[in-house]
């Protein structure tokens, strides 16, 4: 089953063209900030792949950061109930 | 408790407003025609709308939750609801989900990857190893995307890259609420992000 599966891999890795490639490749250069403003320069798959991976990584760190920022604020906001009423209904619809 | 009327449009959006209100565009019927859904994807988690309802989810989540004191619990928890509201559509939001269930000592590499190995040979006619390395590299970025072919790992990527990027827009609002919006602590520069102004 798995050898049947391979070929059948096989022949949709080789009916991806180039024109796909370099398409979806710009779509994700459309995404990365750092790349938007380079659109109409060639820029190279290895470029915004790595572009892509480094900003990944950044929000993921931001995240992080923000998390942090958010578990402090938590902790010490815990006992104030009335406010966290007011940010409920504000965030919710 | 007091009646708020809760207005999407005025109020709420005096958090950080990184682009223009969007239109909303409603998820809920996946119509026949492609050109639809195609849009339906692209604007998924850059609506207003979305932001909104991650944010709100997200805090009920904090609330719920007693052990919010660490950072670990809510960076999961924030993963979580962005999983969650992808509906399963996503396979990042799949294996985050799935994860949670899983111990961390699931690092084995499974030997069936040198079947895969076998088409490398056309593969490499098109791209270099380097791209190759960094394609590896982007699949262990995004969750549960290590063996995906090159089209569905870009695809995953966007998605993910969107999800994050309003992951960041709501938790940022969340933290300023919780400041008491003051501006009790330092904005997140508001050009990385992306605004929509151009559209």
């Amino acid at each position: 089953m798995s050898g049947r599966r391979s070929r059948s891999k096989q022949s949709s890795v080789s009916s991806i063209t180039d024109d796909q490639i370099t398409d979806l490749v710009s779509k994700l250069q459309h995404l990365i900030p750092e790349l938007r403003r380079r659109r109409f320069d060639k820029v190279s798959t290895s470029k915004v792949l790595q572009e892509t991976c480094n900003y990944i990584r950044s929000l993921h760190r931001e995240v992080e950061d923000l998390s942090d920022r958010l578990s402090q604020l938590l902790a010490s906001t815990d006992s104030d109930s009335d406010q966290a009423a007011i940010i409920r209904s504000l965030l919710m619809q | 408790m007091a009646s708020f009327t809760p207005n999407l449009e005025p109020a709420p959006d005096t958090s950080l407003q990184f682009k223009p209100k969007k239109p909303r565009i409603t998820l809920q019927t996946p119509s026949s025609c492609p050109p639809n859904q195609r849009i339906q994807r692209i604007k998924r988690w850059r609506t207003q709308r979305d932001q909104h309802i991650y944010s709100s989810k997200l805090f009920q989540a904090l609330r719920r939750s007693r052990r919010t004191s660490a950072s670990r619990e809510v960076h999961e928890t924030a993963d979580r609801v962005l999983a969650v509201l992808a509906k399963g559509t996503t396979r990042w939001g799949r294996a985050i989900l799935t994860a949670r269930k899983v111990t961390k000592h699931k690092k084995a590499k499974l030997p069936t990857n040198n079947r895969l190995r076998k088409p490398d040979i056309y593969r490499e006619r098109r791209k270099t190893p380097a791209v190759e390395r960094k394609l590896k590299v982007l699949g262990r970025l995004v969750p549960g995307c290590r063996k995906l072919s090159f089209s569905n790992l870009i695809e995953e990527t966007s998605d993910y890259i969107a999800a994050l990027e309003m992951q960041v827009r709501a938790m940022t609002a969340i933290t300023e609420f919780l400041c008491g919006g003051t501006g009790g602590g330092p904005q997140p520069p508001a050009d990385r992000l992306p605004s929509n102004v151009n559209s």
